[in-house]
């Protein structure tokens, strides 16, 4: 479980997070909505370790992330998605899914390639493991990227914004390999702005704004009138998501 | 006195310089880019005191000319320390300090051009500080370094010339003994300069070939 308590985080002068909880069960999709500058990535960048926060506690199943040890444990019971997808550019679409498990999780290396064409597989990439990234289109390097994480056989995958760098064709591409994720049973915190789509394969959706975690509801109760009617500033994102 | 032809015992001699040149260009460029190399390294991992002593060195070595510098080491130090310094170790301590200088300049650019989001995905993958500058940096800042570090050890090869003041023979030197032997200056220095131009050029097509493999990655690939 990633349990989440009173977290706070500034830059500066700046609060970004002014003491969020939350928890996530495993087997949960949980997806962070909430406009530009709300905290959704800061949250995401604080539970993997980027970002140090200024007050609270984050917990992956019991590891502490604000100690090394724990960070370190952390670590290996999550696996991130970015949204520029940060693939190291100078190795193979195979070397680059292969390189934490191999160097990290010290997998012996055939193991490890025979599970990344497995993921490339599922990802329809199969024929492209041995290329490097800068031939890949935006949605197939972000495939790479999901591969990359799942490798690592993570408990919590982080994704934040996996698909705002890229076209709606791409997105789909993208969204119906996470679709089939949550189905198989996969936890994850899914940072977007894919409203209909985080409606359909979320359990719970927590909503942000200014750095206060202003809802957290299961999806039905979320998208039901009476809560858009409760909550205007829900409304407000919602309609204006629909709109674009 | 009878100024003396050619002799055919002077391309030994040419040789014999060609081999010094070149020797200790491929000594003081291995020593200098292995500094380099080093303390771009403790600039990664934030070494600041080790760090901060050396790029006062650097600088001083950087902002003044090679030959002041080869003076100061082969006459200066000694006299001070009161040691002995053969012109060969002088050349080796002058030439190896001055590409160290400019080549950490390089590295250090190198290691700075690699995105930090790859080194953040490294990071959150639970990959090592050694193993990020390893795996991630290494090889991209080894392929954005090479090209300004080829053209650096170009200049580096003329910049040996100058050892031939201190007395090391080198080719210069050994061209200067032709040349006052023969008093054949055009054929003498075009030979010398033909020479000093052919290592050049062997130097940039070997390192141009380095380039293309460590930049595989980036190679075009065309539709």
């Amino acid at each position: 479980m990633i349990s989440i308590r009173k977290l706070q985080k500034s830059f500066g002068p700046l609060k970004v997070l002014n003491g969020i909880d939350l928890d996530v069960e495993p087997g949960q999709v949980v997806t962070v909505l909430g406009p530009s500058g709300s905290g959704k990535s800061t949250l995401i960048r604080c539970i993997n370790g980027l970002e140090l926060f200024s007050g609270g506690s984050i917990t992956v199943d019991g590891h502490d992330v604000a100690t090394p040890a724990g960070l370190k444990a952390a670590r290996k019971a999550s696996a991130t998605v970015f949204q520029m997808f940060n693939l190291y550019p100078h190795m193979s679409v195979l070397r680059n899914i292969t390189l934490a498990p191999v160097n990290v999780l010290r997998v012996p290396k055939p193991r490890a390639e025979d599970k990344a064409r497995e993921l490339l597989g599922l990802v329809g990439l199969a024929d492209l493991a041995d290329a490097y990234p800068q031939r890949l289109s935006g949605g197939q390097r972000q495939r790479v990227g999901i591969c990359r994480a799942l490798a690592m056989e993570p408990r919590y995958l982080l994704l934040d914004e996996i698909t705002s760098a890229l076209d709606p064709e791409m997105t789909s591409e993208v969204l119906e390999i996470l679709a089939r994720l949550a189905e198989s049973g996969t936890t994850m915190i899914f940072v977007t702005h894919e409203v209909e789509f985080a409606r359909r394969i979320s359990d719970r959706i927590v909503f942000l704004e200014n750095g206060d975690l202003v809802v957290d509801l299961p999806v039905d109760a979320f998208f039901a009138p009476d809560t858009a009617t409760r909550l205007p500033r829900v409304r407000q994102f919602l309609s204006k998501m629909a709109k674009d | 006195m009878r100024y003396a032809e050619f002799t055919p015992y002077d391309l030994v001699l040419l040789a014999q310089g060609l081999g010094v040149t070149v020797g200790l260009f491929l000594v003081t460029s291995l020593l200098g880019i292995l500094i380099g190399v080093a303390l771009a390294v403790t600039h990664y991992y934030r070494v600041f005191l080790v760090h901060h002593l050396f790029t006062a060195i650097f600088e001083l070595l950087k902002n003044s000319p090679v030959l002041v510098q080869l003076f100061l080491v082969f006459f200066g130090i000694p006299a001070f320390f009161q040691i002995n310094l053969t012109p060969v170790w002088a050349a080796v301590i002058t030439l190896s300090l001055n590409t160290a200088a400019f080549s950490y300049v390089i590295f250090k650019s190198g290691i700075e051009s690699v995105d930090r989001e790859q080194i953040e995905s490294a990071r959150v993958f639970g990959h090592s500080r050694a193993q990020i500058l390893r795996l991630v940096i290494g090889p991209q800042a080894a392929a954005f370094s090479i090209g300004p570090l080829v053209g650096l050890l170009v200049n580096q090869l003329q910049v040996t010339s100058l050892i031939s003041v201190i007395g090391v023979f080198d080719l210069t030197k050994i061209g200067a003994i032709l040349n006052l032997r023969t008093l054949q200056p055009f054929i003498v220095w075009t030979v010398i300069g033909v020479l000093y131009y052919l290592c050049a050029k062997a130097l940039t097509l070997i390192g141009n070939r380095i380039e293309r493999r460590l930049r595989a990655s980036v190679a075009w690939v065309g539709f």
